[in-house]
């Protein structure tokens, strides 16, 4: 009896042992190691770059996959530098025909994939399946939309694909004529017709990263949560929607750190690792902290990086005159900003019935919301009023555009063009209807921002609060009169911007203001072939001039990024389109572990 | 004369006090609760001006919630007495506002359920059987779903449906999810004295007397547990206050005008800024109202229960 006594109460306290280390926590910390501890302010979707939409699950891929070319991480203005390719690439005189030479000694990582689950060597022939992976329609790939039309006979293997039974079923050998390797090293893409961001837009971009085909057919379905790529990092833990560790990947090349950038960065510490092997760091982690409140918490304790600062939050971090506050620079805390390629705006829609025939009233609507006074409550005067929709950052910015007045706050214009739309519309105008993406606090401010605003000229308007899903369902479906919404580049180029009022994506594309202007359909195809240039910066700037004219939204703000970061956190040099970052990231472990101790003896 | 006068005074029974009667005096005696029926006669004196005074479009103190009356979060001061919120509207005018938005809530979301729940209750307890067993096991379902998550799922649905023609906004959602996922305790408690009472004489003399079966239930019976449904109501009425705070204050509530659970939940990412005042006004309001509610709610059931009538 005593035995069997024992023996359940061994089998009582194992049993507890286990399920004490199923709790979910993180792994415990060496003293030496080096750990990246970062926040991600929403859950990672998937880790499949062919099904990668959002900014989160990009920003994770990154560490893991890598690009033919990157960003060079400490040049300003931005730059392309290869990455897996051994050079720019060789363009042919018509701009159609594209020969990257591959690196050679990259391997993808280890995985049980691969025979023997040994690394493979990385080959000129993974990037044509990847390209052909996102073409294949059973993928799904939110990236087609990307290569739609522009590589020769792409499009008629996505034609092919559509005759398949399932995703398993396509014969990835079938020969497409703009994807070609001659050898194992050599990839050669052919355009349809010339494409000037090609490079930027799918050769530097982690959805068009090289995938291995061994490990698609291993994982079949779970390819989203089992990343194999050639990057620095590898995947250690996923717990979705709390949690994500990184692994060094140990096949992972050597590759030094930069020993260029731009002038000050000496100074500024950004090439004390100059030449060094990277990565740093030997895990990177993120936790999953939906609210800014909490995470700027953790970073105070030292157990984050960097962080940004929530909203109301920002005196206590930041004075009058944009300096960090005593409190802040005596806990070793940095402050950088920088300019972020995106756009804000209350859209509309102009297949609607009262909007889209009433000019006076759109521009009616534009007027009365003063920007400046939006931006300081919002944003604590820490954003820029947009006068245009191209960000100042960008290259096409044009110095001139706050003296056209479009974005000017004339309360009493305003009632004029009310006026005039009465006039228009012919009687009384009705309620309209303002589409939120959230219905959080901050959309619920916003919202009655914009109603407050508009209520103050005599328009009536009701907000409607909604989750983004339905959001943007009543987007691509037309069913809105008025949407908050904007845009944030992806590149250094503002076609991204422009496209978004071209014809041809209006239903369902990317031109949720349903916006059709012949003349700006002409000038931006005319601008779609151009290179960089003063011509194409002309022809954007007079696109931008004939949709603030139509006025199918009241642009609103441009974004200026404020983060922090500790002082043990080095090489954290901010960048506004390159997401595989982490690599080149150091911890000062003293330091850190100095500053923790200091916070276990104030708290 | 004056003999006989005497004698039909002597025969005439004792002239005796009411149920309401006995209850009203009872609760005359307790001081706090009638301090506490002060308050809420107040609350709801509030909610019905604000009520007035919109329909008559008069434009005086929490009418006027919207008015920006100071800078963005001025502190409270002489000129504003509980400061201002973020677009520098008055937060005492938004705090008298939300009390309109609260009570209104609950007296419907309370009509809501006593309309089901009683009528349900009676008729599961008077005619047992099969009838019953429907009812017990409808009620049982829906009891033994967590309530908040229950109403939480309500007025997701019910948000922006159109009902009967009639398009579901904010605050209607909130009542109707409150009031149709509420009503099974007032229907146990009906269905239970309504069981206990149909087996007494004077529902066995008005079945003799040939009455019919509704109006032996709702002329006999219902005015005997009427003081149950009045306790519940009372007691729920709190209960329903609380749940629209929660609901506003997970965004599931009125968007576009103030309410108590708005404000909290507006207030929730200020007080990093050290903005107090809007989350003090909104909690001081939910509190001294359940407080007022809860003691005299405490006090009717008191005074409505036969065991302690003193003869």
């Amino acid at each position: 009896m005593d035995f069997a006594l024992k023996f359940l109460s061994i089998l009582f306290v194992a049993a507890l042992a286990s399920i004490a280390g199923c709790d979910g926590s993180a792994p415990v910390e060496e003293p030496n190691e080096m750990v990246l501890h970062h926040v991600l302010y929403t859950k990672i979707a998937g880790l499949d770059p062919a099904n990668i939409s959002d900014i989160y699950s990009r920003i994770v891929a990154s560490q893991i996959f890598e690009t033919l070319y990157d960003y060079h991480f400490l040049k300003r203005p931005y730059e392309l530098v290869p990455l897996l390719a051994k050079g720019m690439p060789q363009i042919s005189e018509d701009r159609l025909v594209y020969t990257i030479i591959i690196k050679k000694g990259v391997y993808f990582q280890s995985d049980a994939c691969f025979p023997g689950g040994k690394a493979r060597e990385l080959k000129a022939q993974d990037f044509v399946y990847s390209f052909k992976r996102i073409a294949n329609i059973k993928t799904l790939s939110p990236s087609w939309a990307c290569l739609d039309e522009r590589i020769l006979g792409l499009d008629e293997f996505r034609q092919y694909t559509k005759s398949c039974a399932g995703a398993e079923d396509v014969d990835y050998s079938r020969r497409v004529e703009g994807l070609q390797t001659p050898d194992d090293h050599t990839l050669v893409i052919k355009l349809t017709k010339p494409w000037p961001q090609f490079i930027y837009s799918a050769l530097a971009d982690t959805a068009f990263a090289p995938v291995a085909e061994e490990a698609v057919a291993y994982y079949g379905q779970d390819i989203i949560s089992h990343p194999v790529g050639t990057g620095p990092f590898r995947l250690n833990v996923w717990r979705r929607g709390s949690y994500v560790e990184l692994v060094r990947n140990p096949t992972f090349r050597v590759e030094p750190y930069p020993c260029e950038g731009e002038s000050g960065d000496a100074e500024a510490g950004y090439l004390d690792d100059a030449g060094k092997p990277i990565p740093f760091a030997d895990r990177v982690v993120w936790t999953v902290i939906e609210e800014y409140q909490p995470a700027w918490l953790l970073f105070l304790g030292g157990k984050v990086d960097a962080g940004v600062i929530p909203k109301d939050s920002f005196d206590e971090v930041v004075t009058a005159g944009g300096e960090l506050t005593s409190a802040m620079k005596d806990r070793n805390i940095h402050l950088k900003t920088f300019s972020d390629p995106s756009t804000y705006w209350l859209g509309f829609n102009m297949a609607d019935d009262i909007l889209g025939k009433n000019k006076p009233l759109r521009r009616a609507i534009s007027c009365a919301i003063d920007r400046e006074r939006f931006i300081e409550l919002f944003f604590n005067n820490r954003h820029l009023v947009a006068h245009g929709v191209i960000p100042p950052m960008m290259s096409s910015y044009n110095p001139e555009i706050e003296e056209k007045g479009h974005a000017r706050y004339d309360p009493q214009k305003a009632e004029e063009l009310l006026a005039e739309a009465v006039k228009v519309r012919g009687g009384k105008l009705p309620v309209l209807k303002i589409a939120m993406p959230g219905a959080g606090t901050w959309f619920r401010q916003y919202g009655q921002f914009l109603k407050r605003s508009l209520n103050a000229v005599g328009l009536e308007v009701e907000v409607q609060y909604m989750d983004r899903p339905t959001f943007q369902e009543k987007l691509r479906a037309g069913s809105v009169e008025m949407f908050a919404s904007g845009a944030s580049a992806a590149i250094p180029d503002a076609q991204e911007f422009l496209s978004l009022f071209y014809g041809k994506y209006r239903a369902g594309g990317p031109n949720a203001f349903n916006y059709s202007n012949p003349e700006f359909d002409r000038l931006y195809e005319k601008a779609q072939v151009l290179p960089d240039g003063p011509e194409r910066r002309e022809l954007y700037q007079e696109m931008e001039l004939i949709v603030l004219e139509d006025c199918p939204a009241a642009f609103l703000n441009h974004r200026v990024a404020y983060v922090l970061r500790h002082d043990w956190y080095k090489n954290y040099k901010p960048h506004a389109f390159a997401f595989g970052l982490s690599k080149y990231r150091r911890i000062d472990l003293a330091k850190r572990a100095a500053y923790r101790e200091l916070v276990k003896k104030i708290e | 004369m004056s003999e006989r006068k005497q004698i039909i005074e002597t025969r005439r029974p004792p002239k005796g006090r009411s149920l309401w009667k006995d209850a009203a005096g009872r609760l005359r005696r307790r001081k706090p609760a009638m301090v506490c029926l002060g308050v809420v006669i107040a609350y709801f004196l509030l909610a019905g001006s604000i009520h007035v005074g919109e329909f008559f479009d008069l434009k005086v103190g929490p009418t006027l919630w919207a008015e920006q009356v100071g800078r963005s979060y001025a502190p409270p001061s002489s000129k504003n007495v509980l400061g201002t919120d973020i677009f520098g509207q008055s937060v005492l005018r938004k705090t008298l506002y939300g009390a309109k938005i609260s009570i209104t809530v609950a007296l419907c979301a309370s009509l809501i359920s006593i309309a089901i729940g009683v009528p349900l209750g009676a008729v599961a307890g008077y005619f047992r059987g099969f009838v019953d067993e429907v009812i017990v096991w409808l009620y049982s379902t829906l009891s033994s779903v967590p309530y908040i998550l229950l109403i939480l799922a309500f007025a997701v649905v019910l948000r922006d449906k159109t009902l009967f023609g009639y398009k579901v906004t904010g605050i209607t959602a909130v009542y109707l999810a409150i009031g149709l996922t509420s009503w099974v305790g007032i229907c146990r408690l009906v269905r239970g004295e309504i069981i206990k009472h149909k087996d007494r004489e004077y529902v066995m003399a008005a079945v003799s007397y040939g009455c019919s079966r509704r109006r032996i239930i709702f002329r006999h019976l219902m005015p005997n547990v009427l003081h149950i449904v009045i306790i519940d109501f009372s007691l729920r009425f709190v209960a329903f206050v609380h749940a629209e705070v929660i609901l506003s204050f997970l965004g599931l509530g009125e968007s576009d005008r103030p309410s108590w659970g708005a404000m909290i939940n507006d207030a929730r990412m200020e007080l990093s800024r050290g903005v107090w005042w809007q989350m003090a006004a909104a909690t001081a309001a939910v509190f001294f109202f359940s407080l007022a509610l809860n003691i005299f709610g405490d006090a009717l059931r008191d005074s409505l229960d036969p065991k302690l009538r003193i003869q």
